[in-house]
């Protein structure tokens, strides 16, 4: 019966990859055998899915600990945000880990350490805009050498050997490129404010490196570091070419930049995921907004690159196609996630597509070769601000198809009214703040009122980095998204940046002085929490699963992802109230999708039926939205799950941590049938 | 026999909360107003470019106030919430800000929720007895 067992599994598996993908058409540089999974989303389409069938609705719920695999010594200190996927390449697991980014390879079977890599950057590393492990590696092989390609904290990237985890000596200087060099500006070495935490991408030997800020709420000037995208060969690390986001002067695109602002104007860069289509030979890349999140004013015009997809030449790195998704953003809508590529059929025309999430709750479906959109995305007016100094587009492009996965902009209708009280008590607290649909600008911030905008999706999504996953067989995309307004209001504060306007909230003018040294005036994210007696503002759910049909562009099922927050269970002004599943008001959570199931954890604790603190993964029957499954696991899902089948087994691997609880890997795998064991 | 899960379970979740009745928790009033203010100061200088003058998070940070963050800390003893910002924040320099400080942190982050002071003032040694509860007993 054991061998039954295996066997199957290992001739099955193999050949429904075969039948999948055997065409190459969306295979990637890291070629796979059938059980691997080598690289951040799958496949170079970013679709994060497997059509492994182990793992499924009978034996989700049995599933076992195969190993576990704490980060907490690769570091000065523990990390509670730990955001990789693990790649699988014969059977080893390869990840960025712990405070410092270290770099671990592991047996696949048994989590033992095979080797680890470490850099230590000194003030560059602890200063840098984007610290902590970041999402990952890249694998790189040219069928005799194997290579772990990453990214340091301090902006850096390294290349070892995949067999010994030593850096290798032909790649840049020692196995190391510079990548505050090169970047067509000047940048200090150490603290130019630059870097990037995503896992990079590669194929045709061209390894694509984007390029990420701080946060730009309240940049401390308007002159920051440009976000420019490069392609180096992975064999030597030399730079290929360099793209610019903001375009130089006789660029295209630079007459959507007026007074000279892009001369100075930094940031458009691409911090998330990008995705590649090999055929084709297109890497597309999801960019940012340029600097000031929500604030304008000195980079008046529609801004390109700005927000947009962009598809470039991977060999060259000349653009392709450009669609802006947001002209001249005000509202952190940053491209967030890799898009994901898919080959649909719509009214009986076969098209290579492919489908963008975004923060705002839209999914944009191109045309990948040629950019067109796949059913109209209509240019509509937009109204325009009062905010001195701004330049407002007249017009923000609107999605006619599939429908919005989230509530966009909100009314009164949205808040909480599990009671005529709370809802009350919640009209009485907004009517300090701007409401309104999908690009309603911010104000600036008055005590009196407005003291913001009431923004849903928040600055964080929506949909964030995770993205979605794909199932090609169907053709429908999956996505996790949540629910909770941020708030958004301008200052003027000379004291904190040089820009007009930052974000923040007027203070109030009867209150004591700030303490000598405290920050003046508003702060990033400024605010007073909104809450309802300590319940979310808005009514459930607060997340969400979706499923997509791409083919139709429509909606198949949603569902709450995420059990019921103890404070709402709990809660006295609830009592014998009958409350469905809420799912959490925050999370980045990637999905899995596999031959039946579609495989999420939840963002937030809980206690779990067993009464333990923690938070499940949960497996979904991928049609209906069914659950089928759950296992209890320590902490929520901070990284996204990935799957391999290795001597037969299917095992499911997925980066854990979060209040109180180091980052963990977890790896499951479905347990033998009874004779096998 | 317990059930494979349960197994599981208890395997993969070492930090079961402490039963309530032997603890006090974060609405017994375990803060000063004045600890409180101290507090509020060196959070004004040390955190809030981050997490927010108001505690609210943005996209720099998490928040420090509201529903979620609640949740998510819900059950643990103080020690722990103490543990992480004693041991990992501000991120680029943690000791810039002392641990005796941090206390008073703590207790504006208290404040901040909406969790009522009291007689005594918060002390590091005390915090592995306070639970800290989302929702008021
Ligand atoms: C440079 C920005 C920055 C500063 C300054 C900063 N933090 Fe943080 N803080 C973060 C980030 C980013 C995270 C989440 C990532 C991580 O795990 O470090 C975080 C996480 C936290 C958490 C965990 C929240 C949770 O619910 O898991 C606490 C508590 C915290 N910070 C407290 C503080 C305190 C107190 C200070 C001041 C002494 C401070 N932070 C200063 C950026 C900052």
């Amino acid at each position: 019966m054991a061998r039954r067992f295996r066997l199957l599994a290992l001739v099955l598996v193999p050949l429904v990859w075969v039948l999948v993908s055997g065409d190459g058409r969306l295979a990637g540089q890291a070629r796979d055998s059938g059980g691997e999974w080598t690289t951040f989303g799958g496949d170079l389409a970013s679709r994060r899915y497997r059509p492994f069938d182990q793992i499924n609705r009978d034996t989700f719920g049995d599933l076992e600990i195969a190993w576990r695999f704490k980060t907490d010594a690769f570091g000065p200190r523990p990390e509670f945000t730990f955001q990789a996927t693990p790649l699988m390449v014969g059977g080893v697991v390869y990840t960025t880990a712990g405070t410092r980014r270290d770099v671990v390879a592991l047996d696949a079977a048994t989590g033992e350490l095979l080797w680890m890599h470490r850099e230590d950057e000194g003030a560059r590393g602890e200063g840098a805009p984007r610290r902590l492990s970041g999402r990952g590696v890249a694998y790189w092989t040219d069928g005799r050498e194997a290579r772990i390609v990453y990214v340091t904290p301090g902006y850096r990237m390294i290349a070892l050997d995949a067999r010994t985890g030593r850096p290798v000596p032909g790649f840049g200087s020692g196995g190391a490129v510079d990548l505050k060099l090169e970047m067509d500006q000047p940048i200090d070495l150490e603290t130019g404010e630059v870097g990037l935490h995503s896992a990079l991408v590669i194929a045709h030997d061209v390894i694509v490196v984007g390029a990420a800020h701080l946060p730009g709420g309240a940049p401390k000037s308007r002159v920051n570091v440009k976000g420019h995208v490069r392609g180096y060969d992975a064999r030597t690390g030399k730079r290929l070419w360099i793209f610019h986001t903001i375009p130089q002067a006789g660029q295209p695109g630079d007459d959507t930049w007026e007074r000279d602002a892009a001369s100075y104007t930094g940031n458009a860069g691409v911090w998330t995921q990008m995705t590649i289509d090999e055929d084709l030979g297109l890497v597309y890349l999801p960019v940012e907004l340029p600097t000031g999140d929500y604030y304008g004013g000195h980079r008046p015009g529609a801004g390109l690159y700005g927000e947009s997809l962009v598809a470039l030449d991977l060999k060259t790195g000349q653009r392709k196609w450009h669609f802006q998704l947001v002209h001249h953003g005000l509202w952190d809508h940053d491209v967030p996630c890799a898009p994901i590529l898919a080959d649909i059929t719509v009214d009986g025309r076969l098209i290579k597509a492919i489908a963008q999430p975004s923060k705002q709750g839209w999914v944009y479906v191109f045309d990948r070769a040629t950019g067109e959109a796949v059913w109209p995305i209509e240019e509509r007016p937009v109204p325009a601000g009062d905010v001195p100094g701004e330049w407002y587009a007249p017009t923000q492009p609107f999605v006619t198809k599939p429908p919005p996965f989230e509530l966009q902009g909100v009314t009164i209708d949205d808040l909480i009214d599990f009671t005529p009280e709370l809802r009350a008590e919640a009209v009485k607290l907004v009517s300090r703040y701007t409401l309104g649909p999908l690009f309603t600008p911010p104000p600036v911030s008055r005590w009196e009122g407005p003291l913001g905008l009431l923004m849903v999706p928040s600055s964080t999504g929506g949909a964030n980095w995770p993205g979605g996953a794909l199932d090609p067989e169907t053709n429908v995309l999956y996505l996790y998204s949540f629910r909770n307004p941020s708030v958004i209001g301008l200052v003027h504060d000379p004291s904190r940046s040089d820009m007009t306007y930052v974000q923040g909230l007027a203070a109030d003018p009867n209150a004591p002085k700030p303490a000598p040294g405290a920050a003046a005036g508003g702060a990033e994210g400024g605010g007073v929490a909104l809450t309802v007696q300590g319940l979310p503002i808005l009514k459930p759910p607060y997340g969400t699963m979706t499923a997509i049909d791409l083919d139709r562009g429509e909606i198949v099922w949603q569902v709450p992802h995420g059990e019921t927050p103890d404070a709402v269970r709990n809660h006295p002004a609830l009592k014998g109230l009958d409350i469905p599943r809420t799912g959490r008001t925050n999370g980045r959570i990637g999905t899995l999708v596999t031959g039946s199931l579609v495989i999420a954890g939840e963002p937030g604790f809980f206690t779990m039926p067993n009464g333990l603190r923690g938070a499940m993964l949960r497996a979904y029957d991928k049609a209906t939205g069914k659950e089928v499954g759950a296992v209890p696991m320590p902490a929520p899902q901070s990284g996204s799950p990935m799957t391999y089948m290795l001597d037969g087994r299917q095992y499911l691997v997925v980066a854990v941590s979060g209040a109180g609880y180091s980052g963990e890997l977890l790896a499951f795998r479905a347990p033998l049938p009874p004779a096998a064991r | 026999m317990p059930t494979r899960a349960a197994v599981l379970a208890a395997w993969l979740v070492s930090l079961a909360p402490a039963p309530a009745g032997q603890m006090r928790s974060v609405w017994d009033g375990v803060y000063t107003v004045e600890q409180a203010q101290r507090g509020a100061a060196l959070y004004q200088t040390h955190c809030a470019s981050c997490h927010g003058v108001a505690l609210t998070g943005a996209e720099a940070a998490p928040a420090l106030t509201g529903f979620e963050f609640r949740s998510n800390w819900s059950g643990l003893p103080l020690g722990e919430l103490f543990e992480r910002l004693r041991s990992s924040m501000p991120p680029e320099d943690p000791g810039q800000v002392s641990a005796r400080d941090k206390v008073d942190v703590l207790a504006h982050l208290l404040a901040v929720g909406g969790l009522p002071a009291g007689p005594a003032e918060l002390a590091r040694d005390a915090l592995a007895g306070i639970r800290f509860e989302a929702t008021k007993p």
